[in-house]
């Protein structure tokens, strides 16, 4: 019987042990300062990318070792928050939706100081502070267009308003090729829709979100009922597969890819994509804007997705310093513009003279749009308190799906608002 | 040493406890004390890892559900019985008891129809016969995650199952896993694909239990083979109908990982969100644990309710030989 509780003793000491050596504590002494941070992949985010990208930070900065974490599917914010509610939260995070987390005080609220090097210092600020490095502009979406696939159905450019995009739809329709790719979950889908809200909610309104969190306006208003029932009036027509819906991120990318479509609304990451020899389609493609009815341009635009750090992060100093220096290293810079097709929000930062043709085409769209002062919000990608309430973006995905596959207009977006409330 | 670890544990059958019994003047008590350490120390471990990871969430999630706790919007209140009455007028909450109803009902009877149907055919000797038994097995084995991935590719728009239709001339197949109307269909296929060898093992194990005179005996009687089986086969085979059906039961009851890889509770809202999806969705994503506490308590309710019927029921009809 002792033997027995000796055993038993024995492997729950082992087991302590184990534990204590997964949290080592390096706060203290002078040995490396040991940081979690998570990262998520995609085709162009690759494990050997992030490690390239870790380790030029560490090479500086020898005292600071870094484990990596990796989302197990790309939604790294339901990962964080799991990681959280079991005690794990990482110390850094990159392209986490600080909602929730920083109303809760789990992250560190960034100094105007440390912010000083950004364009957009108090972009997704939460009642006045910066949680989230405003580290990138992402526009969500450039439509990218088979240039094969529009000249099969006698198209000869991309379309000015959004009557012409249906006739060319139409016409492509025609020819059996189907219009517009598109995929389901958030960043599958949500572009098509978000390039919809975007001429016809955002850009009347800029400040459509935040009067939503005031309860000045609702999803079953008419505009953006008006603009739901553009993405179903796409679906009805044939213009989207809903079969389509099916597909995850990645296999969506590979169909446009695949010349499965002609049309593909896309963050203008997608650019890497097309740049990359590895990935790089036979046929030509083009990009544009999304029109709008009249063809005022509306370009929706995201500044944000950048480096996040834990407020209770064991060693917070060193969790701060790599965040910074992972953010604004020259390297890492021109790294996420060609391998992610980023627009690097760092002030007298200019992207690297090789860049890829797509990257390029997108930058200029990017460029033109700020000159014409016509950039709004990315419906469904904001942060902040530009943002939608927590736990609602994934019903407004499901929204779109439901548009999609034929629920009611009307009925749809009652439900959202039902859901916002819920949330509030 | 293997003589030292024996000396704890008795090899005679006869004294199968301790080999040396407390004396007989001692109270009862004490008498009985080496026998309570002696089990204790079998059964303290097993009863230690099902307190802290079993009982103990389960008693923390009930008085969650009792609560608002919302870790990103403190402070957690104590709330009464609130989340139970908003639950039942909740839409995404009966949708999702309906999904996982209709779910649960076709994994239940699926893999045990088809799965008795291949247990009676493979019910012969042979190489073939045992290759085919493994064959029918290897989902069971395989991560749902994995089964998940492969089915998905086969029913996606482009997968194998759509381009083998239009080959044989079906210009518009429909979209198993994103048509709403097939969806829930399609998953309740995939979940009885993978459950279905563990039906035929079972049954298998069943029939290899009737003895072979009661058919011979039968047989002379002049009853033919489907008389056979239902005087004989099938009412014998109760004891292994009734582990598939629970077993199936309370794996229709809390499907999570195939809906979260294949459709993410879609397409659209709700229309393959079972229960524990939608407790995983309520308390991780909208961050409302209170409230998916709740889901959580009335979902283990439903199947110790569900289960313990659909036992008794079953077991009243076994029959001993």
């Amino acid at each position: 019987m002792k033997r027995i509780l000796a055993l038993g003793t024995a492997a729950l000491a082992a087991a302590a042990g184990l534990t204590a050596c997964s949290t080592k504590d390096t706060s203290q002494g002078s040995g490396p300062k040991e940081i979690t941070f998570l990262t998520f992949e995609t085709p162009n985010l690759t494990p050997q990318y992030w490690d390239a990208a870790i380790k030029r930070v560490t090479d500086k900065y020898p005292d600071i070792k870094v484990r990596k974490l990796v989302s197990p599917d790309q939604d790294r914010t339901t990962y964080a928050k799991q990681l959280l509610t079991s005690g794990q939260f990482p110390d850094v995070m990159i392209a986490v939706s600080p909602a929730g987390f920083a109303e809760a005080g789990n992250l560190y609220a960034w100094s105007q100081d440390e912010l000083s090097q950004f364009q957009f210092p108090t972009n997704g600020a939460i009642k006045g502070k910066v949680y989230q490095l405003p580290a990138n502009t992402q526009t969500i979406p450039i439509v990218y267009y088979n240039k094969s696939l529009f000249s099969r159905a006698g198209l000869s450019g991309p379309p000015k308003t959004y009557p012409e995009m249906l006739e060319d739809a139409a016409r492509l329709k025609a020819k059996g090729i189907t219009p517009f790719v598109v995929g389901g979950g958030h960043d599958a889908l949500g572009p098509t829709f978000a390039g919809i809200l975007a001429t016809d909610v955002y850009a009347r309104n800029p400040n459509w979100m935040r009067e939503r969190r005031e309860g000045k306006v609702k999803f079953s208003d008419p505009d953006f009922t008006r603009a739901a029932g553009k993405l179903a009036d796409l679906a009805g027509k044939g213009y989207i597969d809903k079969r389509d819906l099916s597909r995850d991120y990645a296999a969506t990318q590979q169909a446009f890819l695949d010349g499965k479509g002609a049309m593909y609304a896309m963050g203008n990451w997608f650019a890497a994509a097309l740049d990359s020899p590895q990935t790089k389609p036979k046929f030509e493609v083009g990009q544009f804007d999304w029109p709008s009815d009249d063809g005022t341009l509306a370009v929706p635009a995201f500044t944000g997705g950048g480096l996040l750090v834990s407020a209770t992060a064991k060693n917070l100093d060193a969790a701060r310093k790599f965040a910074l220096a992972f953010q604004l290293d020259k390297a890492n810079l021109d790294n996420s513009t060609t391998s992610d097709g980023l627009f690097p929000a760092v002030k007298g930062y200019t992207p690297p003279a090789g860049t890829g043709a797509a990257y390029k085409a997108g930058y200029e769209l990017f460029h033109q749009a700020v000159g014409a002062n016509a950039v709004v919000p990315a419906f469904g990608f904001e942060a902040g308190d530009d943002g939608m309430l927590p736990g609602v973006v994934e019903k407004w995905v499901s929204a779109a799906a439901d548009l999609i596959t034929g629920k009611p207009v009307d009925q749809v977006c009652r439900s959202l608002d039902t859901e916002w409330d819920k949330a509030s | 040493m293997g003589q030292g670890l024996l000396t704890g544990v008795s090899t005679d059958l006869a004294t199968p406890v301790t080999t040396r019994p407390p004396p007989r003047h001692l109270p009862a008590r004490r008498r009985h004390w080496p026998r309570v350490r002696h089990f204790a120390g079998f059964a303290g471990p097993g009863v230690l890892v099902y307190v802290c990871f079993v009982l103990a969430p389960i008693l923390v999630s009930g008085w969650y559900s009792l609560t608002n706790y919302n870790p990103f919007n403190p402070p957690t209140r104590f709330t009464g019985l609130r989340n139970y009455r908003l639950l039942f007028t909740d839409a995404e909450f009966l949708t999702s008891l309906r999904v996982t109803t209709i779910l649960t009902m076709i994994v239940v009877i699926v893999p045990n129809v088809l799965g008795l149907g291949i247990a009676l055919l493979l019910d012969r000797r042979g190489w073939l016969y045992n290759a085919l038994r493994s064959v029918f097995f290897i989902p069971v084995v395989l991560s749902s995650v994995v089964v998940s991935v492969i089915w998905t590719r086969l029913l996606d728009n482009d997968g194998l199952v759509n381009q083998s239709l239009r080959a044989v001339g079906v210009d518009n197949p429909p979209g198993w896993l994103s048509d709403p109307a097939y969806a829930l269909y399609s998953v309740g296929a995939i979940l009885s694909w993978q459950m279905l060898g563990l039906c035929v093992v079972v049954y298998l194990a069943g029939l290899q239990g009737v003895p072979a005179e009661l058919h011979e005996a039968a047989e002379i009687d002049g009853a033919g083979p489907v008389r056979r089986f239902r005087a004989i086969t099938w009412p014998l085979l109760a004891p292994a109908l009734t582990i598939n059906t629970v077993v199936l039961l309370i794996s229709g009851f809390k499907v999570f990982d195939h809906i979260q890889v294949i459709t993410h509770g879609g397409p659209g809202t709700g229309t393959t969100a079972t229960l524990a999806y939608t407790v995983l969705q309520t308390g991780f994503v909208a961050n409302r644990r209170g409230y998916a506490s709740a889901t959580a308590v009335v979902m283990l309710v439903i199947v110790a309710t569900v289960s313990g019927i659909v036992l008794k029921v079953l077991q009243r009809r076994e029959v001993e030989l």
